[in-house]
């Protein structure tokens, strides 16, 4: 038996010095000869755990050993199976919390790298025209997806595959939900999600852009013209704090900053409209993806000194690993146990800093992490010309105001049972919808639950059916 | 959906009028809402008021500003828009109010009070009145396109008297308001003008409902780019309104929120003229 080789094969990445002045993909992927020898270092065990923490149980094992075989195009179904879109998986899972951090291999060395051989598989099959061949016996029901993020995507996928006719409905003007308008294009390349979304197409989805439900179709319509209903509106309105200043010029939600930059595209301003102002001296108060994610796109649209304002310390941010370590490398600066207390502001209406309390960690909490208190006398100012405020977001009230029949949960986000069905008979709802937000991976497996519940719902509906 | 320009005209030296093919934002609209243009694939998304809504297209007032509204000044009828999106907002309710009085100096609130008075009227109990305020004789909108033909009572001014009455609505409004002739105000145009008009009918009691514009980027609740303070509360412009209750708004900040992008703005401007040249 050959020697275990304990080191991951590296990924070749863009260098921080160019990688800074760009929006391109920060990794640079697997070549065929590396993505085999980091295969063969999975020693295919017997009892796969790492399986066990993919939330989707992607078959993991099966898939690596064809990819050490070079079998790429199996790798790539068996991939598929459990996984609609293992291009962005692959790139965006907390993988150390799922998949790689059961991994045997992690015990005595580095983790298989599942993920990038994940996108790697994806890739190869986007660049040589692979792609899943099935077919399609076509039934009259209807099934309409509102929402086209990794929810509503698996979901229409899924129904289409049960032979529905399915219509998707997206708010705006490109689908992907957080895919497009959330993480940006150095993290998960656009051209990935638009493969993904052109499949969609492909195997027979009707896309259905600037459809506001609630807004500017109504939701009963919807109810009168289609069997089955899922909703995968996301929880994308952004929270703000509530103190002194927020009406400051300069101060943006993470979303309205993420949104102008990667859906709207205002790091190519002026070749593209929209425009954004991003000042040398940038505070994104938060630690999650949302915040790396701000504060790495202020550092490549030329900010000088990006800080992430963050209340508790660097080993309790919800972020990926490797968004933490990129962040860092990149220039981010971590400052640690402080939060905001009020905006500052000049006569003009411009934001000129922030003032931050001093905290203290103290007892855990709910989340397991201990509970930042503040330490009383400890303010101090911040001056900064910009800041993101990354704080989470709140389901959108603009879908929620309009359907009061649909029940919600306290927190505010959509009662499900556990068959992801609402309290209206044959509407069901998953992803960030209803758990407030999550990871992309859940929401595109409570998507495919949701597309299993919804099949159920019908064929029982019609015997026929 | 193909968004294609079915008339486009001059109607002052700044303003022209654009009638579009909009299916599913004319069939649902209602006075109060308004439309999301994306004019050219890199475009932005801009905010509308609509002035009328029939067979499947919407008319809109548009003032020659920056880049995507003069961008949009050559297109021709025949061209196509990216993307129409609407209708968006939340209206105010058509109801019965009495004397009704729907004013605009600007642009944006000509087409909003066209389309008001025109449903308000509709109901039986309001006596609506119109007001319209143009700079001078040169300005005032082509006979068809005011709003005299769906009011019961209607005001023309222009500020330097060379057409209709001398001065600015506020005027007129204040005689009315005297008079005790008045129920509702509506009233949509310039910023500092409604604020103006916010000082003026506030000692009177008078409702004063005013359509607010800040700058916008999904306007489907998702950016808080266009936030506004209501009594201190925060509410989302595209969402919440654009129509908001004057007496409760925080004007200051609406002005200066609004002058956020002016640099880029200009940079924009001067890229698309280079492109143009
Ligand atoms: C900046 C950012 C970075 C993130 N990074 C990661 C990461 O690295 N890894 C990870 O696993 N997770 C990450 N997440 C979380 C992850 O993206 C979400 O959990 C996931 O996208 C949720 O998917 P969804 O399909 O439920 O909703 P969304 O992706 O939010 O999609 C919802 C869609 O519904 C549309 N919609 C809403 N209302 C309506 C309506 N009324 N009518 C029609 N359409 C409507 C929206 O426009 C949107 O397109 C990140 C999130 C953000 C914001
Ligand atoms: C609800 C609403 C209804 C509107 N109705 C009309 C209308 O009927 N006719 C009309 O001519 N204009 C209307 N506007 C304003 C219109 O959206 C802006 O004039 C347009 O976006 C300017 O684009 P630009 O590239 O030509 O100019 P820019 O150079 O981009 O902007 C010039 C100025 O317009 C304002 N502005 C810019 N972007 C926006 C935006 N997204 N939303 C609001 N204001 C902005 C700013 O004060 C800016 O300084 C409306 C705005 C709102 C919010
Ligand atoms: S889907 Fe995510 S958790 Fe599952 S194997 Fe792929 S990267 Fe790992
Ligand atoms: S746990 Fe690690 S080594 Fe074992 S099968 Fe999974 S990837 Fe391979
Ligand atoms: S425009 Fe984004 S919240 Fe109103």
């Amino acid at each position: 038996m050959a020697k275990i080789n304990k080191v991951r094969i590296p990924m070749r990445e863009q260098s921080c010095e160019k990688r800074i002045k760009n929006f391109d993909s920060v990794p640079l992927g697997y070549s065929e000869e590396e993505a085999m020898a980091e295969a063969k270092r999975c020693i295919q065990c017997k009892d796969p755990i790492c399986e066990k923490n993919c939330p989707v149980r992607m078959k993991i094992k099966a898939m690596i050993r064809e990819i050490a075989k070079g079998n790429f195009k199996n790798a790539f179904f068996i991939a598929k199976e459990d996984n609609p879109i293992p291009a962005i998986a692959g790139r965006v899972c907390p993988q150390e919390d799922q998949c790689e951090g059961a991994c045997i291999m992690g015990k005595t060395g580095d983790a298989i790298n599942i993920g990038k051989l994940g996108a790697f598989i994806a890739d190869w099959a986007m660049k040589n025209g692979v792609t899943e061949e099935f077919h399609i016996k076509e039934k009259d029901k209807k099934v309409a997806v509102i929402g086209s993020g990794p929810a509503g995507i698996s979901c229409a996928v899924d129904l289409r595959k049960f032979g529905y006719q399915v219509t998707l409905f997206e708010a705006l003007h490109i689908a992907g939900g957080v895919l497009q308008y959330g993480i940006p294009a150095f993290r998960l390349p656009k051209d990935i999600v638009d493969y993904e979304l052109s499949y969609l197409k492909k195997i027979g989805v009707d896309v259905k852009l600037n459809n506001i439900v609630g807004q500017n179709i109504k939701f009963s319509e919807l109810r009168n013209e289609f069997d089955g209903i899922f909703l995968g509106t996301g929880a994308g309105a952004p929270r703000f704090l509530n103190i002194e200043g927020e009406k400051l010029k300069g101060l943006y939600s993470a979303n309205e900053f993420l949104i102008r930059v990667n859906l709207m595209k205002a790091y190519k301003f002026p070749e593209y409209d929209t425009p954004i102002v991003c000042g040398d001296r940038v505070g994104v108060i938060g630690a999650g993806n949302v915040a790396m994610d701000s504060a790495r796109c202020a550092i490549r649209l030329g900010a000088k000194e990006v800080y992430i304002l963050y209340r508790r310390t660097k080993e309790y941010s919800p972020a990926r690993d490797e968004e933490i370590q990129h962040a860092i490398e990149e220039g981010v600066i971590f400052k640690e146990l402080v939060n905001p207390v009020r905006f500052i502001g000049n006569e003009d209406g411009w934001v000129t800093g922030v003032e931050l309390v001093k905290m203290k960690l103290g007892e855990p909490d709910k989340s397991g992490r201990p509970r930042p208190m503040k330490i009383e006398g400890t303010e101090f100012i911040l001056e900064l010309d910009t800041i993101v405020n990354a704080l989470g977001t709140k389901p959108n009230r603009l879908f929620l105001d309009k359907t009061p029949e649909l029940e919600t949960a306290s927190w505010g986000g959509i009662k499900v049972d556990e068959n992801l069905m609402t309290n209206i008979k044959g509407v069901t709802a998953g992803g960030d919808a209803i758990s407030g937000g999550a990871t992309v991976i859940l929401a595109l497996g409570e998507g495919r639950q949701a597309a299993a519940s919804i099949h159920k719902y019908l064929s029982n509906s019609n015997e026929n059916g | 959906m193909i968004h294609k320009i079915t008339r486009k005209e001059d109607i002052n030296p700044d303003d022209y009028l654009i009638e579009v093919v909009a299916p599913q934002v004319a069939e649902r609209f209602q006075p109060g809402h308004f439309a999301v243009l994306i004019t050219v694939p890199n475009g932005e998304r801009i905010p509308m008021s609509i002035q009328k809504a029939e067979d499947g297209k919407i008319t809109m007032f548009i003032k020659r500003l920056g880049k995507t509204s003069r961008e949009l000044d050559t297109f021709k009828v025949g061209d196509l828009l990216e993307s129409v999106i609407g209708p968006m907002g939340n209206p105010p309710e058509i109801k019965k109010y009495g004397n009704v009085v729907f004013a605009s100096d600007l642009v944006c609130g000509h087409a909003e009070n066209y389309s008001m008075c025109k449903e308000l009227r509709e109901i039986d109990g309001n006596h609506v009145i119109s007001m319209q305020t143009f700079p001078s004789s040169k300005d005032v909108y082509p006979e068809e396109e005011l709003c005299r033909d769906v009011c019961d009572e209607y005001y023309l001014t222009t500020l330097d008297g060379s057409r209709g009455i001398k001065g600015h609505y506020r005027e007129i409004l204040k005689d009315m308001l005297d008079k005790g002739k008045v129920d509702m105000i509506f009233a949509g145009g310039d910023i500092p003008g409604l604020r103006e008009l916010a000082k003026l009918t506030k000692p009177y009691h008078i409702p004063t409902i005013v359509t607010v514009r800040q700058i916008m980027v999904d306007a489907t609740g998702m950016c808080g780019s266009c936030r506004v303070f209501v009594d201190g509360e925060m509410k989302l412009t595209c969402i919440d309104g654009p129509m908001f209750d004057a007496h409760k708004l925080n004007f200051e900040d609406i002005i200066s929120r609004l002058a956020m992008f002016k640099e880029k703005e200009a940079m924009a401007m001067e890229h698309y003229k280079k492109g143009v040249e």
